[in-house]
């Protein structure tokens, strides 16, 4: 089989990273000073979380620094008091070099004690403080409204939940090693500067240098940085998409389109991914390269002082030693400034989160019941985006105890919506809704959960049980469960897999079929007794025999609810108590079956449709 | 080429890392782009910062402890040093920014290049039509797999090269100062290289335990995002808070356990620096003033100071660059599954109404469950055929064959005459549109969406495949028209709403077989028969396969095809099988008692 094909082996060449006008309003925020003192914010809210963690990194880390000064202490020591003796005057070597190997190795074990405790406390601290914000970010979530989650999208949350958290809390790793480096680097020049005056402020001059360089460095590489992460995360969300819709894309023969186009996103993020490199490599160099020259300055002058006889040869090896420990503890500073700028960006995207406040308050009416319920809605409007055309307007409506309803309507005439304000999903924007006399939205969440239920047309199975699915929460026997299912007829199918209620469905339950899938759904609602039931085209995706059995099932219940469906077959709603007919957002008219035949072209047009067609068949033949 | 298939949700078999990276490069060849200019700039930059600790040797052995007394200093000498190593250590730095820029280019075409040639081969795998669900597992290798390459080379990579440079650096200068104390050196190294590699082995579990936890937490998070509906209607709140936090916790508590292995780990670094110091000093002395001095042993005590920071910066990035190297051989292993949809460019005949030729057409899942069994049919040109049967009959396996959008079966499906595996795939597309019960539709307009069934329609062209649909009053009820924003997934449509899209998009595509599986299923049924009729009226001059659980599409077709438990078992005019004693008169009863008012 011959399987070559044209396979892109380059992208477009590299274009200058320039941020276009809709990702200038998404970096629009990013200037030094805002990023500066919410930087400094946002490192006192972590420390705040967990003070102790941090306070014992912080400590561990001073362990350590002592310890390097001690070090070069230990070494310009060893110079004068062992090297010098023993090498440049001929002096025994004897008991100087036990002392001095015992001296080391002392050092060593305090340091590495040291970076233990930092490191250990500090990653607790991080892991910690990364759990903590991500159980009151998912507590957070849950509480806000479909209104909110209207305006977000499903991956951006996502990343908001997993990648950005831990974006915000990343800068606990190196923030006591930067409070230690801090300190290590004052010890530094406080030492050389004991040493010799003119050498120490040399050594000052330089660290400031160095310093000053790798915050440039660093803020220039923010920038870029931003820019490069927003452009990932299109990246992300068109090779999401694409392999969402492979079947699609595949269908219609668009893959040659959907590579180009994701190629383009892909050449983006990579122009911006270059210029965060040639960034990052002036970064990088500053941090790795002046600790390393740093050295030579100071030779050069400490050299001139010894010869000037201000200076020991071992104070001047010490502090020479002293300045090329500061490698790292400069790069840490370095990449305390570039993580605080960088949690930063993940903080805000998590703020935009937390301070969403668009909730449902929960009522305090906690009434419940067992009887059917009587439902009134009065006047109700709706739209699900402010200034878009309302999709339900002046919708009045009256469900009597124990009744069964059909929601009739055209396709996009507001049936699901309706069903959706009903079990509360959403508000209404005018009128209300009552459920035996009280408000909706005066009733306590449970109490109104346990009384009303709806089963949706897109069944979502949880990653549990078959049992832990259909209860989620509530608490039932086992043969109430089975009695459940079987009303939904699902009972057969359950009994069949290996481990019956026990058995695991898998993420999104994927193990079962598309119809297995709503009968769970189904049963789900029914284990409840819900006073009322909603079921919203729930029944789609099984055979027209099965749906009618379980209607029929639905109204020869022992507890009967009161229920209202959407219904397109004649024979689901020849089940009907009731029809309202739903037509331009609000209620066309409301009858029996026969009556709305009679009185209502509409209705008469939308439920005799296959009727219609076989009588035009009969009489002008095939097509 | 020898490409065999394999699965590519498997994790990759470990292999040579000198292995995986020749591979990398051979599919995407910008990673090695000026290689060898990097890695000269890398050794010459690293050698460079040596610089520092040499002139400290110098300075010392030649002007200090040499002088002999104080004030003889040569002032100007020691100046020129400081110049020199000056001069050099800034060309070094120069070099090694260079070098960094250089790889992180290099990494940036290289990762783009595999990004798009991920997403390639994954659009032309018919198994991703197979295992829906599973889909998102493999868009990780178009992101985060690559992602986690990137942010190595930006991190670690070149950390990882520089301090293999330098270590070699370092080594070679003690030796250059005083071979014996780095003969001494070695045997602490290779120990400690040993030491580290066999505590990877652990650090590896602890990490292998973390990412299964970290799925588990993401897991627990995306059923709180993505069900919340369902979470709200049944006041469900607590439960799926308790599992984030029973799942969030699980994660902390095994990134905990990580951490602290890996600081003992990094920690070890400095008990080995010290293990060092303590060599070089013994053997310095031991050799003492006649084979050595105090200068060279200053200078060997910065060196050893100077592997402190390329091992602790290794030991930091072996994790990271193991995880690298599964990422980079995760994708490699997807693009050497072989394509399923060949691109043999056998055209179709003719122009027209195309007509099925179907000869025992077998097609399984999994091998212990056949969908289909031998099916045996002819699809006449023009036609107008219905297939129907109950759930699990295997009526949608049986268009999705037709349409090639599955593994290739047993049997043989010819299409104008061709093997349906042999037309190109560009040709089929353009020839056999296919129209899914579940719609996906595109986060951009409606009219967007319509153009993916041809994309260089113009707007006249899309208002008169909406005219034809009889569509034009749904137009005109959405809040901007054709231009209407449909959201993730088309999330703002209702569902018939999407049927109906991609209904429009598939007529759109003009196409010679049209193949429709229960595309009209949430549509309500006036709409359902107009849009058929206007579909009869498209497809005078198409072949119409219809796949419908409401049988009045049966009624109105040319053919009906009736499927039981993976078997045609019925064939033939809605009318002829009306008499039969067979399923088809069974499930037209129920039908019509369903919509018989």
């Amino acid at each position: 089989m011959s399987a070559v094909h044209d396979v892109p082996t380059s992208l477009p060449p590299v274009q200058r990273a320039v941020a276009d006008d809709a990702e200038r309003g998404h970096l629009d925020n990013i200037a030094p000073g805002d990023v500066a003192r919410d930087g400094v914010r946002h490192l006192a809210r972590l420390i705040r979380l967990r003070p102790l963690a941090v306070a014992i990194a912080i400590v561990g880390s001073i362990a350590f620094v002592a310890g390097v000064l001690v070090t070069s202490l230990v070494i310009g020591g060893l110079t004068d008091d062992l090297l010098i003796p023993v090498l440049g005057q001929g002096e025994p070597r004897g008991p100087r070099l036990t002392d001095a190997v015992l001296a080391v190795l002392g050092v060593g074990v305090w340091r590495a004690v040291g970076i233990t405790v930092r490191r250990t406390s500090a990653s607790w601290a991080q892991v910690t403080v990364l759990a903590d914000i991500r159980r009151r970010l998912v507590e957070h979530q849950l509480g806000l409204s479909l209104r909110w989650y209207a305006t977000q999208r499903v991956g951006d949350l996502l990343a908001v939940n997993d990648a950005h958290v831990k974006l915000a809390t990343q800068v606990l790793g190196p923030l006591p090693f930067a409070v230690g480096a801090v300190l290590l680097t004052t010890g530094s020049m406080a030492l050389v500067l004991s040493l010799d005056v003119l050498l120490g402020v040399t050594v000052v001059a330089i660290l400031l240098l160095a310093v000053t360089g790798e915050l440039v460095a660093a803020w220039a590489t923010f920038s870029a940085f931003d820019l490069e992460q927003h452009r990932k995360s299109v990246v992300s969300r068109v090779a999401h998409e694409s392999i969402d819709g492979a079947q699609t894309v595949a269908a219609l023969g668009a893959r040659d389109h959907e590579v180009r186009r994701f190629a383009a996103v892909v050449a983006r993020s990579r122009d911006a991914e270059v210029l965060v490199g040639k960034r990052w490599s002036w970064f990088r160099a500053t941090m790795e390269v002046l600790p390393s020259l740093i050295i030579v300055p100071v030779i050069v002058v400490g050299a001139l002082r010894v010869s000037a006889g201000a200076l020991s040869v071992g104070d001047l090896v010490t502090a020479s030693y002293l300045l090329s420990l500061l490698t790292i503890p400069l790069a840490i500073i370095g990449f305390l400034v570039w993580d605080t700028a960088h949690s930063l960006t993940g903080w805000r995207r998590l703020a935009a989160v937390l301070d969403a406040d668009d909730r449902m308050p929960s009522g305090v009416d906690e009434t419940g019941g067992t009887d059917p319920a009587a439902v009134a809605a009065s006047g109700v409007g709706f739209a699900y985006v402010q200034d878009e055309p309302a999709v339900l307007h002046g919708l009045d409506l009256q469900l009597h105890p124990g009744t069964t309803v059909g929601l009739v309507g055209a396709t996009g005439s507001g049936k699901s919506t309706l069903i959706s304000l009903l079990a509360r999903l959403w508000d209404p924007g005018e009128g209300d809704i009552r459920i035996d006399g009280r408000d909706l939205r005066g009733m306590q969440d449970d109490a109104r959960t346990s009384q009303v239920a709806l089963v949706g047309q897109d069944a979502f199975v949880f990653d549990d049980t078959v049992r832990g699915n259909v209860l989620l929460g509530h608490e039932a026997t086992d043969d109430e469960v089975w009695a459940a299912l079987a009303i939904a007829e699902a009972d057969g199918f359950v009994r069949a897999l290996p481990d019956g209620l026990d058995h695991l469905l898998g993420e999104r339950g994927t193990s079962l079929s598309g119809g297995q899938r709503q009968r769970v759904a189904l049963a789900r609602a029914l284990v409840r007794r819900p006073r009322l039931l909603l079921l919203d085209d729930a029944t789609s995706a099984l055979d027209p025999s099965v749906e009618a059995s379980i209607l029929r099932r639905l109204r020869d219940a022992d507890a009967p609810s009161t229920v209202l469906l959407v219904a397109t077959r004649p024979a689901s709603v020849a089940l009907c108590d009731q029809i309202v007919l739903l037509g331009a957002g609000t209620v066309q008219a409301t009858g029996t079956h026969a009556e709305l035949l009679r009185t209502e072209p509409a209705y008469a047009r939308l439920l005799q449709a296959y009727e219609r067609e076989r009588a035009a068949r009969g009489t002008g033949g095939q097509r | 080429m020898t490409q065999t298939p394999s699965d590519p949700f498997a994790e990759p078999p470990s292999s040579p890392v000198l292995r995986t990276l020749r591979r990398a490069v051979a599919a995407a060849p910008p990673f090695a782009a000026g290689a060898w200019v990097t890695a000269l700039l890398a050794v010459l930059g690293s050698a460079a910062l040596l610089s520092g600790p040499l002139v400290v040797q110098q300075v010392i052995d030649r002007h200090l402890v040499g002088a002999g007394s104080v004030g003889a200093i040569d002032v100007a000498a020691v100046l020129r040093l400081g110049a020199l190593a000056g001069v050099v250590g800034l060309a070094g730095a120069a070099a090694n920014r260079r070098a960094v820029e250089r790889m992180l280019v290099a990494t940036a075409q290289g990762t783009g290049v595999l990004r798009v040639r991920a997403l390639d081969r994954l659009h032309r795998l018919a198994l991703l039509q197979l295992q829906a669900e599973r889909r998102g597992a493999l868009v990780s290798r178009v992101t985060g797999d690559v992602d986690v390459i990137t942010s190595f080379m930006g991190w670690g990579g070149i950390g990882f090269l520089v301090g293999l440079v330098r270590v070699t650096a370092a080594i070679t200068a003690v030796a250059v100062v005083r071979w014996q104390v780095a003969v001494a050196l070695v045997p602490l190294l290779l120990g400690y290289a040993f030491v580290l590699t066999q505590s990877q082995r652990v650090l590896e579990r602890a990490h292998d335990r973390v990412r299964a936890r970290v799925s588990a937490s993401l897991g627990a998070v995306g059923e709180v995002v993505a069900g919340l509906p369902t979470l709200r209607v049944h006041g469900a709140e607590a439960r799926a808070q308790r599992r984030v936090e029973t799942t969030v916790e699980a994660q902390r508590v095994a990134e905990v356990r990580v951490s602290a292995l890996g600081a003992v780990l990094f920690s070890s670094a400095e008990l080995f620096a010290a293990g060092l110091t303590i060599a070089a000093l013994v053997t310095g002395v031991l050799l003492g003033p006649e084979a050595t001095t105090v200068g060279e042993l200053v200078a060997v005590l910065f060196l050893v100071t100077l592997l402190l920071d390329p091992v602790q910066t290794m030991v930091e990035t072996l994790n990271e660059a193991q995880s690298a190297m599964a990422g980079l051989r995760r994708v490699l292993a997807l693009l050497d599954v072989a394509p399923e949809i060949g691109e043999d460019a056998t055209a179709l005949p003719q122009d027209g109404p195309l007509g099925v030729e179907v000869r025992g057409l077998s097609f399984a899942y999994s091998p212990e469950a056949p969908v289909l069994d031998e099916v045996t049919v002819t699809i006449a040109p023009r036609s107008h055929v219905a297939v129907v049967g109950e759930t699990g009959s295997g009526k949608t396996t049986f268009v999705k064959l037709l349409a090639r959008l599955l593994p290739t079966p047993d049997g043989t499906v010819e299409l104008g005459g061709v093997p349906l595996e042999q037309v190109a795939d560009a040709t089929l597309r353009g020839r056999v549109a296919f129209v899914p019960q579940e719609v996906f539709l595109f986060d951009t307009s409606v009219a967007e969406n319509l153009r993916y069934g041809r994309p260089d329609a113009t707007d006249e062209q899309l208002r008169q495949v909406v005219r034809d649909l009889d569509l034009e009053g749904w137009v005109a009820g959405l809040a901007d028209g054709l231009d209407t924003q449909v959201g993730e997934r088309g999330g703002r449509l209702s569902a018939g709403e999407r049927q109906l899209v991609a209904l429009a998009r598939a007529a759109l595509a003009t196409p010679d077989l049209l193949l429709l599986d229960e595309a009209t299923s949430a549509v309500d049924p006036d709409l359902e028969v107009r849009l058929r009729h206007a579909i009869d009226l498209l497809g005078s001059e198409r072949t119409v396969v219809t796949v419908a659980h409401r049988l009045a599409t049966a009624e109105a077709a040319d053919t009906v095809l009736v499927f039981a438990e993976g078997r045609l078992v019925q064939h033939g005019s809605h009318t002829a099988l009306l008499t039969q004693d067979g399923p088809y008169a069974r499930l037209h009863a129920d039908w019509a008692a369903v919509t018989t008012s």
